[in-house]
């Protein structure tokens, strides 16, 4: 379970601070999937850096388990999230220089993962196992990236928009694999995004604005990537 | 304005260089002019044997150290453009795509061309504060009694005004050259990857090999760069010391002196941009949970190999060429000792190479490793 307790984040000096995250307080059980849903500027985004550990709150808490990683050395902050975490973006982050198999590697190499094929043809991507990213669409990019990530054996997924840059057709496919690679692997998803649509997939919904979260509901009912909305 | 001078800030190293080139060039060029003019008062055997040792002196040195140094601020020039268009593909994409004209854009780049003025201003000044100087120490022996410094406005001209000119329009020609890349390669920042995977690498090679290798086959402009920056150090370096058996004291430290400034900046310069051009791949790195000394081994020690190479090749050329000056430009001047290879000066300048590399590496390491994750992807 995360427990995150009275998560305070500011940016900006003494003279103008703007508070970002003004004490939010919310617990994620183990094999959630937890879509964060808010407007440009609620403050999702960070909320979601913080939870992940890539950024440190001004205040408050952000306990796996028993561990509050907000008080882990940036070393054993790095450690956790190589044991723990895995990450996907919106603009997708793979190393420019090196080819789909070898992004994935970077993800299984920390985990000892030697399967890490299984990833690439989990997401689609046996065919272009050998492409650059420059030599890939926006959606197999973010495909490899889904491999990537989930070639570490990350316990908890952060998903920070990552449909963000694709259309409905490539962005229902990404999140159809991602979906079925959760029930298949029974990691917890931690989702941003500004589409009220995705939201339908989670089984909790996070609604942020200014902040705060403004309301946390349960979906009984999750639907599968193409039978939501775009 | 496409190219700010905010970033022409960046290209201090190479008004550093041309800096250098200039006050060189100005103090032997001048005095040669001024020398010239005294010839047919001389009267004496001694004084026509001093006086075609020294001809021969400034024609070798401005050359050389002209023509090094004009070379390296040609090459850095050509890289901080290339560089320049690298990072900003997508802005200039846009630019492309709403229509201005690649000329248009790369008329732009003239401002880099400033870099090369300012030093050479900078070089040309204190080279004629510091020409009386010059010419007591080149005529200790009072040969030419009536030389005096004087100004000459072509060749004020031709160290200042020709080089900025002609830097600006190279860095103008080849960001035009540059710009002919498609629109949408700039939008994509889609760079080409001509690399073949062997089966071998990929089945047998753990990642953070990989990653160095690919590192470096990837940035082949940054592997030439820090390649060059340890030619230029080597080079540099051992040969300002060897200057000291082949001319005066003076001219020995300040020969030395330029040697070690423009060594210690053209390393500075192309360990920055090594690291600079590997930061998002270190920050992504770190993110998934790789340590960071691992980071920065895979991403940065994979071009070490090459800066040795660069040494080594800028051994053999500082020796070669100071062989040739030495057997062939001075062969009738009696008074140049027999110059021949420096083991110790060798060894010394590659201790000394080690210990900067590193040194800087390791700041910069350090300075990556206090930035924030979430700064470096946000850039």
């Amino acid at each position: 379970m995360i427990a995150i307790s009275d998560i305070v984040k500011s940016y900006g000096n003494a003279g103008n601070k703007n508070q970002v995250l003004k004490g939010i307080s919310l617990q994620i059980m183990e094999g959630d999937f937890v879509v964060i849903l808010g407007a440009s500027g609620s403050g999702k985004s960070t909320f979601l850096n913080v939870i992940s550990g890539l950024e440190r709150p001004d205040s408050g808490s952000v306990v796996y388990g028993t561990n509050d990683i907000t008080k882990l050395t940036d070393e054993k902050l790095t450690q956790f999230r190589k044991d723990n975490i895995g990450f996907i973006f919106q603009q997708y982050y793979l190393l420019p220089n090196m080819t789909v198999e070898k992004n994935v590697r970077m993800g299984a190499d920390l985990a000892g993962n030697r399967e890490y094929r299984e990833m690439i043809n989990a997401v689609g991507l046996e065919d272009k196992a050998r492409k650059y990213p420059s030599e890939l669409s926006g959606g197999e990019q973010q495909r490899a990236s889904v491999a990537r990530a989930l070639a570490k054996k990350p316990k908890v997924l952060f998903l920070d928009e990552p449909t963000g840059a694709l259309d409905e057709q490539t962005g229902r496919q990404v999140l159809d694999y991602i979906c079925r690679l959760h029930k298949e692997y029974g990691f917890t998803i931690v989702m941003v995004t500004h589409n009220q649509n995705i939201a339908e997939m989670a089984n909790t919904v996070v609604k942020m604005n200014s902040g705060k979260i403004s309301e946390v509901s349960a979906n009984e009912k999750q639907k599968t990537a193409y039978e939501i909305g775009w | 304005m496409v190219v700010g001078m905010k970033d022409t800030v960046k290209l201090i190293g190479i008004s550093v260089i041309a800096g250098c080139a200039v006050f060189v060039c100005t103090l032997f060029l001048n005095y040669n002019i001024d020398l010239a003019a005294m010839k047919d008062k001389i009267t004496t055997q001694a004084g026509m044997a001093m006086y075609q040792a020294q001809v021969s002196t400034g024609k070798v040195v401005a050359a050389v150290s002209g023509g090094c140094l004009a070379i390296t601020s040609v090459i850095m020039l050509l890289f901080y453009v290339k560089n320049y268009i690298d990072t900003h593909s997508k802005e200039l994409g846009i630019l492309k795509a709403i229509g201005y004209p690649s000329l248009k854009i790369a008329k732009h780049f003239w401002v880099f061309g400033l870099s090369v003025f300012v030093g050479c201003v900078l070089g040309y000044v204190s080279a004629f504060f510091y020409l009386p100087s010059f010419y007591e120490l080149q005529n200790a022996e009072h040969f030419f009694t009536e030389i005096r410094v004087r100004f000459y406005p072509l060749l004020a001209f031709l160290l200042i005004g020709v080089p900025a000119m002609s830097f600006a329009a190279l860095a103008v020609i080849y960001a035009c050259f540059r710009l002919k890349t498609p629109v949408l390669d700039l939008l994509k920042e889609k760079r080409e990857h001509k690399t073949k995977v062997s089966k071998k690498e990929t089945k047998d090679m753990p990642f953070l090999k990989e990653l160095a290798r690919s590192t470096v086959r990837g940035r082949k402009s940054l592997v030439f760069f820090i390649a060059f920056s340890a030619f230029c150090f080597s080079d540099m370096v051992q040969m300002s010391m060897s200057m000291k058996d082949l001319s005066s004291k003076t001219m020995a430290v300040m020969m030395i002196t330029i040697g070690l400034i423009l060594a210690f900046v053209t390393l500075f310069l192309s360990l920055s941009s090594v690291v600079k051009g590997n930061t998002k791949t270190i920050a992504m790195m770190r993110l998934f949970g790789y340590k960071h000394s691992d980071c920065s081994k895979a991403v940065l020690g994979g071009y070490r190999p090459f800066s040795y190479i660069g040494f080594a090749i800028g051994t053999i050329y500082q020796y070669a060429l100071l062989k040739i000056m030495v057997t062939i430009v001075f062969a009738d001047v009696g008074s140049v000792p027999e110059y021949n290879f420096d083991f110790k000066m060798c060894a010394v300048t590659f201790i000394l190479f080690i210990l900067a590399y590193e040194i800087v590496m390791y700041g910069y390491s350090q300075r990556i490793k206090r930035l924030s994750i979430k700064s470096v992807m946000l850039e």
